[in-house]
């Protein structure tokens, strides 16, 4: 089996610079003063993470909030790019980070959904195929022509998740997606998940959700602190991340 | 950068959407949105028609509403398509902050609504050009080659500046007051035969702006062949804009979605 995620020791630096000129004037103003150079805070979301995931394996992801993890989906969905080290990638990625997965407030979902699936890669005639589908998955009837803003929380990552899991990547990121929506829809997306995972997609799950991540994954990480802290089977895992959880008090 | 250019071609089908949304949105009542695309052009041609040949002294320039479309919609469009592309990167911070695309497919979308926008105001121009009795010539099959050139320098300024507004915020009210100066260092309102012949040369070789107005008028307004010295001048000025553009903006579009 050969490793279709693959991250090298990496690290990601996000500069927090409250402080830097966030405009012409502003730097202008601070160049005719000489206080160019600022005392920018550094924070290090990630540092020396080094794992690799096989295809069609379904890795948890478990950490306290602000451990690195959302980052570490960024960098697998090559949405930001490590400061040190490698991200190694072999397969197309689809996911769903965040709540919302950057759909248009003022556009109809049917927009949206022509939309995003655009942004994901798929031709226009790729998501005519799917539409009906995305629409039945979602449960969205007739709110299908509605503008989006008037959606309810749980519709809106209904839609998020339909759209997502359609794309036929190798790779499904899945950040949260449990935390929203009702009993019914959640186990209609583990009912998803494990469909894509019995056809030998690789999945990546966040979750708070300990049972689950548990219940459904091969292996699973925890981090903490930026740091990899954790990697083997679901059961060794938890122990861990509720030991840290503990310890955080 | 040619695997670059390929998959922002793959992307087609996204920045068809995106430049409909930017049309949709513009035009939310669309059966008058279509209708102010040419109602603007319009309402602007009549103004400047009354000032300029009936409140100031004639300046002597026959058939004035095609004299000044010729200038005025080119420039709406490069003006509307920079303002619009300045923004719509930080616009989008929920787009680019969850999902990956090639980010380049955000301004050059929006040049591409301006630019079917400018498409549907030239039609105003053709009907004044036939009221006028401006005799249509082949000289008219150089349009398509102008309209391509102005949409690869709008494409290169939208690059550039969109990813520029991203670390400094100013950008756009920077480009609002640049442009208006642009607007007037332009022969849009005037000839360039008003400008003085020592500078002419300079602006037609500073301002891709005004070497392209003046070849519109050339085909449109006059009936005559495109000053083809110039139309190279510009054509290789765009072109380099678009590099620069395309350079720098994937310089800084890693940093995009760690920014928004």
């Amino acid at each position: 089996m050969s490793a279709l995620i693959r991250f090298d020791h990496v690290s990601k630096k996000y500069n927090l610079h409250a402080d830097r000129p966030r405009a012409f004037t502003q730097a202008f103003v601070r160049l005719m003063r000489g206080q160019w150079r600022t005392a920018g805070d550094e924070f290090w979301a990630l540092s020396d993470v080094c794992f690799e995931i096989p295809e069609g394996q379904m890795v948890g992801i478990l950490g306290p909030n602000g451990s690195g993890k959302t980052t570490a989906l960024k960098l697998m969905s090559n949405i930001i790019r490590p400061t040190r080290g490698r991200v190694h990638v072999g397969a197309s990625v689809a996911g769903l980070i965040g709540l919302g997965a950057g759909f248009h407030p003022d556009l109809t979902g049917r927009d949206n959904i022509y939309l995003n699936g655009s942004l994901l890669g798929l031709t226009r005639r790729e998501v005519d195929r799917r539409f009906d589908e995305i629409v039945e998955f979602a449960e969205l009837g007739d709110f299908i022509h509605v503008q989006l803003r008037r959606y309810s929380t749980g519709m809106q990552v209904r839609l998020g998740f339909a759209v997502a899991v359609s794309v036929d990547a190798q790779i499904v990121l899945a950040d949260e997606v449990l935390a929203v929506g009702d009993e019914a829809f959640q186990r209609k997306c583990l009912d998803r998940i494990r469909e894509l995972r019995a056809t030998g997609r690789t999945i990546v799950f966040v979750s708070h959700d300990v049972v689950t991540v548990e219940l459904m994954c091969d292996r699973v990480l925890v981090f903490s602190s930026g740091q990899l802290v954790e990697d083997g089977p679901p059961a060794q895992a938890v122990q861990h991340y509720h030991s840290l959880m503990a310890a955080h008090g | 950068m040619f695997n670059q250019i390929r998959l922002i071609l793959r992307y087609g089908h996204a920045i068809r959407n995106i430049a409909v949304r930017d049309l949709k949105v513009r035009y939310s009542n669309s059966v008058l949105g279509i209708v102010w695309s040419f109602f603007n052009p319009l309402l602007m041609t009549l103004v400047y028609t009354v000032v300029f040949t009936f409140m100031l002294r004639d300046l002597g320039i026959p058939k004035y509403p095609v004299f000044i479309l010729a200038g005025l919609l080119p420039w709406n469009f490069f003006n509307l398509a920079t303002l619009g592309a300045i923004t719509v990167v930080t616009a989008n911070g929920h787009l680019i902050g969850r999902l990956y695309f090639p980010r380049e497919i955000l301004p050059i979308a929006i040049v591409v609504s301006n630019a079917i926008n400018f498409l549907i105001a030239l039609v105003l121009l053709f009907a004044f050009v036939v009221i006028y009795r401006i005799p249509l010539t082949l000289y008219v099959l150089w349009l398509p080659v102008l309209i391509v050139i102005q949409i690869a320098l709008s494409i290169g300024i939208g690059l550039f500046l969109s990813a520029i507004h991203v670390f400094f915020r100013d950008t756009q009210q920077i480009m609002e007051v640049l442009l208006l100066a642009w607007f007037f260092v332009t022969p849009i309102l005037y000839p360039l035969e008003r400008i003085r012949e020592v500078t002419r040369p300079f602006v037609l070789l500073l301002n891709p702006l005004a070497a392209l107005i003046v070849n519109y008028r050339q085909i449109l307004y006059v009936g005559a062949p495109p000053n083809l010295g110039v139309l190279a001048a510009t054509f290789v000025e765009a072109l380099l804009a678009l590099i620069v553009g395309f350079f720098i903006f994937r310089r800084l579009s890693h940093a995009f979605a760690e920014e928004l």
